[in-house]
């Protein structure tokens, strides 16, 4: 490239990073107050439209000069809504705070925008060190973290691609301009990193498979199919800053010499499709993509493509199919995409992550990324921990880092004081682990040796009252119903595994049918065309390998360890417990199954009961009398009293 | 330009474009396949049957998508090729309504061919027997479709394609409640169903029968 | 036209009337609102979304268009219609409600919740009421597992559900109709 080129592409893109810092620098010499709330779909959910409304409302009402601003998500679902209130003038540092509800919005605003008073009381931390508030990160959940994928996120608004700047975005692509593409290509190989999708493939090698397929017009596509159900990072992320995953994908059709790119969301996530579209056409406005990208000779049209629900299109050839409009069936590899991809062209599909960690590194350097995480699996992870966790939410980790932190340090261990049982990572791909693996650490290999698999970042943690063979059960459930139907043993098999799955849950396994689903697994596994059937009879292998006496107890005892599986407990109340005449759990029972006994205490009808367990949380604590047992002939019987008390009531009523 | 390959211990000697399977299907050797045509230019693979061992490879692999190259060795008749096409086989057929008497491609049905080649019976021990709950589709002018016959080769769809440049079978639904549609065929006359076998022909199980006159 | 009686939604629909008489006059100007598309395959997938989008739902009438527009036989446009869990064929109820199955949700009692609205609303996952206020869907995941179990009631996410939780919300859908058309009824006497 000729060198007065690359001063006018750095020219061109001082300009606008000029542009963005004053926008930012005149923000901070504006006093008044910023209230940055988290509005990313789980941040909705949890009613961040109803805090931001109140608190306009409030100011407005209050005559106050404050601005309200929309960032995306920070990843502490556990906390939604977020709020973080940056109020200079008050002498207090930035303050995070949690679960603020519309009330506690106006309360804030009264308290704090007026009255300078921070309400300690409510404060989850200060966002910088400072000797008046504790900071967030003297919490676990905070400091054990290391954000590359993520580091924007929940701290600029996604929707004002400036902000993305004045934080030091778009620089990467800049730098990238005045790079051979081998030169991009070759820090990629070097830095190591590998495809967050979930096979773990190198993401150097996939570029430069691309790089020397001959001329045509080559494509990039992101995969943004996020179809593991317990898994969302990627939609957070595309709401969040998707300006980091243009970027990446920018240098990445730039390395590969690409003109045309895709990013392929599932159209379940609208406001992902909304807000990523938005900030394409902004990136476009300023040069950042389209034609001439910065002064220089590269171009670049990014579109969006929705995908209707299929979770067999995050396979790349399925994903492939559904773009060219057919139906999302996988053919067999190779040719490898990277070779022969959509409409016959080189393509390269990489995952959110992966062309998120695409900028941090060309602009910080291989040397730099290989710092974090493991020899093998340099950078870092990003996980949606959920279930039966304290603090669960998103969160981004170096590799190597072990199960256990992750679990009981970064997410505060176990709720309900209850005790770990499993950790489901990499959906339905994946594995159960179960607590004699908690020292394993985190990165693909080490995963993947242990039964379960990185997958694309899902990670349900499990306690004591779950069953292994529901989770099973509920996986192999999910893969059937998703199976796209082409071959034979995916299609087939998965159907008997699930067959059997059923059975066993229900209280009707037989002798053999353990060694009889270890068998289908593995003729699965080996006979399947596409990583989807290879990968699906993992949930079963795993658990059958470390739960295997839960299997048994449910076949040989007709037990659920877990009671969970519905068919093989019940519920009745304890007769010592119960209390005469409350009725808390009568009001809850959707199926008026409670009743009175002629003590004035309360029995199940199990007839009528559908085992929801509304009665068990209904019932004070100080009573605790209803009980799980499993199996259910374990449980008391307690007759429905054969007169009708209304009836005999008003009978003596008449005498 | 002619490549050499072993197979089985027999050197064949053939045209260096070639699948493995197609290799071995011109020298006689049989290798049980369902769903895999000459004129395709990308095979399905879908029937998963075809599997041999190729000296190198961890796993058996499907043949019609293994090209041929120089001095491959090849095995088609191993422990784990034909544990695989076995249970492949059974679990076509614990779909499959096995009622040969009834059935017009008695004796001449490839699922019959495969078990007696694969040494298994038609009604596998140990799997249930899982058809779908669908009724058989009468509503075309000249055709009947049993799904619960249907091997879902796609065969038919690629005849079809091949007859009139595009077809008017396709697959709807999706995983085991996968089947084949003629939806909107307005008129049969118009379409050259009513002169046109192929599918029905090539059809290897008997799922796409031709209406006799006075079914019609 | 001819049908494939294998497809029950389609059929279904096809012997019903259609209420809505907005729907007819958008299918019947179908042909021109396909025209902002390009006529290529590649655009069968989003042409159905938005077609979905509009009708919220896909009749036999608009694949036919979608087909002639494309020029691609009906089969192929209904089997990728069929593949995709977005489409459907049958119209759904005022009231969308949609069960998140996903893991977190599962782990959390997500199908007692399903259990629930089925016998709430006397209808199975999938299934419409006879009066199309209510319609009941199972959905795989909506990401907002740190809520579950998770419930959409149209575009609202209902997250910490409880069985108990579901009789509240009836109630709530209840009174807002009320509500609204009392301030309907204001409205009109009112002018």
């Amino acid at each position: 490239m000729k060198p007065e080129n690359k001063d006018q592409i750095y020219q061109q893109f001082e300009a606008i990073r000029r542009q963005a810092e004053e926008r930012r620098d005149a923000a901070r010499r504006d006093p008044s107050p910023t209230i940055l709330i988290g509005t990313a779909t789980c941040g909705i959910a949890s009613g961040a439209l109803d805090t931001k409304l109140a608190f306009e409302q409030a100011i407005l009402e209050q005559g106050l000069d404050a601005r309200v601003r929309t960032v995306g998500c920070i990843g502490h679902c556990y906390a939604e809504p977020v709020v973080i209130i940056d109020y200079p003038q008050s002498g207090f540092p930035p303050i995070f705070y949690h679960e603020v509800t519309a009330g506690k919005a106006r309360m804030l605003v009264k308290h704090f925008l007026e009255g300078g008073d921070p309400l300690f009381e409510h404060v989850y931390g200060a966002m910088v060190e400072n000797d008046m508030i504790p900071s967030v990160m003297e919490f676990s959940r905070f400091n054990q973290e290391k954000r590359v994928v993520m580091e924007k996120c929940g701290h600029i608004d996604p929707e004002d691609i400036y902000d993305y700047i004045a934080h030091g975005g778009y620089a990467a692509l800049a730098k990238a301009l005045t790079l051979d593409p081998e030169t991009i290509i070759d820090e990629i190989k070097t830095c190591g990193l590998r495809g967050r999708g979930g096979a773990g493939f190198p993401t150097g090698r996939k570029w430069e498979l691309a790089a020397d397929s001959p001329e045509g017009d080559k494509i990039i596509v992101c995969n943004a199919d996020e179809g593991d159900p317990g898994a969302y990072m990627d939609r957070t992320i595309l709401e969040s800053n998707p300006h980091q995953v243009l970027e990446g994908m920018a240098i990445c059709a730039l390395a590969v010499g690409a003109h045309k790119a895709i990013v392929y969301v599932r159209s379940e996530y609208p406001l992902a499709v909304k807000i990523v579209s938005g900030a394409i056409a902004q990136a476009k406005t300023l040069g950042l993509l389209g034609s001439g990208i910065l002064n220089s000779a590269f171009n670049l049209e990014i579109e969006v493509f929705q995908g209707s629900g299929a979770f067999v299109c995050g396979e790349e050839t399925g994903l492939i199919q559904s773009i060219e409009g057919f139906r999302g069936m996988p053919r067999s590899r190779p040719p490898y995409p990277a070779q022969e991809g959509l409409y016959g062209q080189p393509t390269v599909i990489n995952n959110v992550k992966t062309l998120a960690s695409v900028p941090p590194i060309i602009a910080n350097g291989a040397a730099w990324y290989r710092t974090i995480g493991t020899e093998n699996s340099p950078g870092t992870a990003v996980f949606s921990v959920v279930g039966d966790v304290v603090h669960a939410g998103l969160v981004e980790i170096p590799m190597g880092v072990t199960l256990r932190t992750l679990i009981f340090d970064i997410c505060g261990g176990i709720a309900n004081q209850k005790k770990f049982k499993a950790v489901q990572i990499g959906g339905p791909s994946g594995g159960c682990l179960p607590e004699t693996f908690l020292d394993t650490p985190i990165d693909f290999d080490s995963l993947t040796t242990a039964g379960a698999m990185m997958g694309s970042g899902g990670m349900v943690v499990m306690d004591e009252d779950s069953c292994m063979v529901d989770v099973a059960r509920y996986f192999l459930d999910f893969t059937q119903k998703e199976s796209c139907g082409k071959c034979t043993f995916c299609r087939i098999g998965t159907r008997h595994l699930l067959d059997i799955l059923q059975r066993i849950t229900t209280g009707e396994g037989r002798t053999g049918d353990l060694e009889q689903l270890e068998q289908l697994s593995e003729d699965i596994k080996d006979g399947s065309l596409c990583g989807l059937g290879k990968t699906a009879p993992n949930p079963v292998l795993t658990s059958l390998k470390y739960f295997r006496d839960e299997y048994e107890a449910h076949i040989n005892e007709k037990r659920c360890p877990g009671m969970m599986c519905r068919p093989l407990m019940t519920y009745y109340i304890d007769l010592d417990k119960c209390a005469r005449g409350c009725d808390a759990c009568v009001g809850c029972c959707p199926t008026e199954a409670v009743f009175t006994t002629s003590t004035r205490k309360k029995g199940i009808d199990q007839d009528l009961c559908v085992k929801c367990g509304e009665c068990m949380v209904a019932c004070p604590p100080q009573y605790d009398a209803v009980r799980k047992v499993s199996p259910p002939g374990l449980a008391p019987v307690i007759e429905r009293p054969v007169k009708n008390p209304d009836a005999s009531k008003k009978a003596s009523d008449n005498s | 330009m002619m490549v050499t390959i072993e197979v089985n211990g027999r050197q064949l000697t053939v045209k260096q474009n070639l699948s493995v399977l197609q290799a071995c299907l011109e020298n006689d050797i049989y290798i049980p396949n369902l769903c895999f045509m000459e004129d395709m230019p990308h095979p399905p693979a879908s029937c998963r049957l075809c599997f041999v061992e190729v000296a190198g490879m961890q796993r058996p692999v499907t043949s019609c998508t293994v090209k041929v190259a120089p001095a491959m060795v090849v095995k088609t008749d191993t422990p784990a090729v034909r544990r695989l096409q076995r249970s492949g086989l059974r679990f076509l057929l614990s779909v499959h309504h096995v009622d040969c008497q009834n059935c017009p491609a008695n004796k001449n049905c490839e699922l019959q061919r495969l078990a007696r080649f694969l040494k298994i019976g038609l009604k596998p021990k140990h799997l249930e027997n899982h058809l779908q709950d669908i009724a058989i589709v009468e509503n075309h002018a000249y055709l009947t479709y049993y799904p619960n016959r249907c091997v879902l080769c796609a065969k038919c769809i690629h005849a079809c394609r091949m007859s009139h440049g595009h077809s008017l079978i396709s697959f709807v639904g999706r995983g085991f409640n996968t089947s084949l549609s003629f939806a909107g065929i307005c008129d049969f006359e118009q379409t050259a169903c009513n002169t046109c076998r192929s599918c029905a022909d090539i059809c290897p199980v008997g799922a796409l029968v031709l209406k006799t006159a006075c079914e019609r | 036209m001819t049908l494939n009686p294998n497809l029950q939604p389609l059929q279904l629909f096809a012997m019903d009337v259609d209420p809505f008489a907005k729907d007819e006059i958008f299918i019947s100007g179908l042909p021109d609102y396909l025209k902002q598309f390009d006529r290529q395959r590649g655009q069968l997938i989003p042409i159905l979304q938005k077609v979905q989008q509009e009708l919220t739902y896909l009749p036999a009438e608009a694949l036919q268009a979608v087909a002639d527009y494309l020029e691609i036989p009906v089969a192929e446009v209904y089997g990728v219609a069929t593949f995709y869990n977005q489409f459907r064929f049958n119209p759904p109820g005022k009231h969308q409600i949609k069960v998140c199955l996903g893991t977190a949700c599962h782990v959390k009692g997500g199908d007692i919740i399903l259990e629930n609205f089925e016998r709430k609303l006397g209808i199975k996952e999938g299934e419409t009421t006879e009066d199309r206020e209510f319609s009941i869907e199972r959905v795989a995941c909506v990401g907002c597992c740190a809520l579950a179990p998770v419930v959409l009631v149209g575009e609202d996410v209902q997250g910490h559900m409880a069985p108990s939780k579901v009789e509240g919300l009836f109630v709530r859908i209840q009174v807002e109709k009320e509500m609204a058309q009392r301030k309907k009824k204001r409205h009109e006497t009112g002018e």
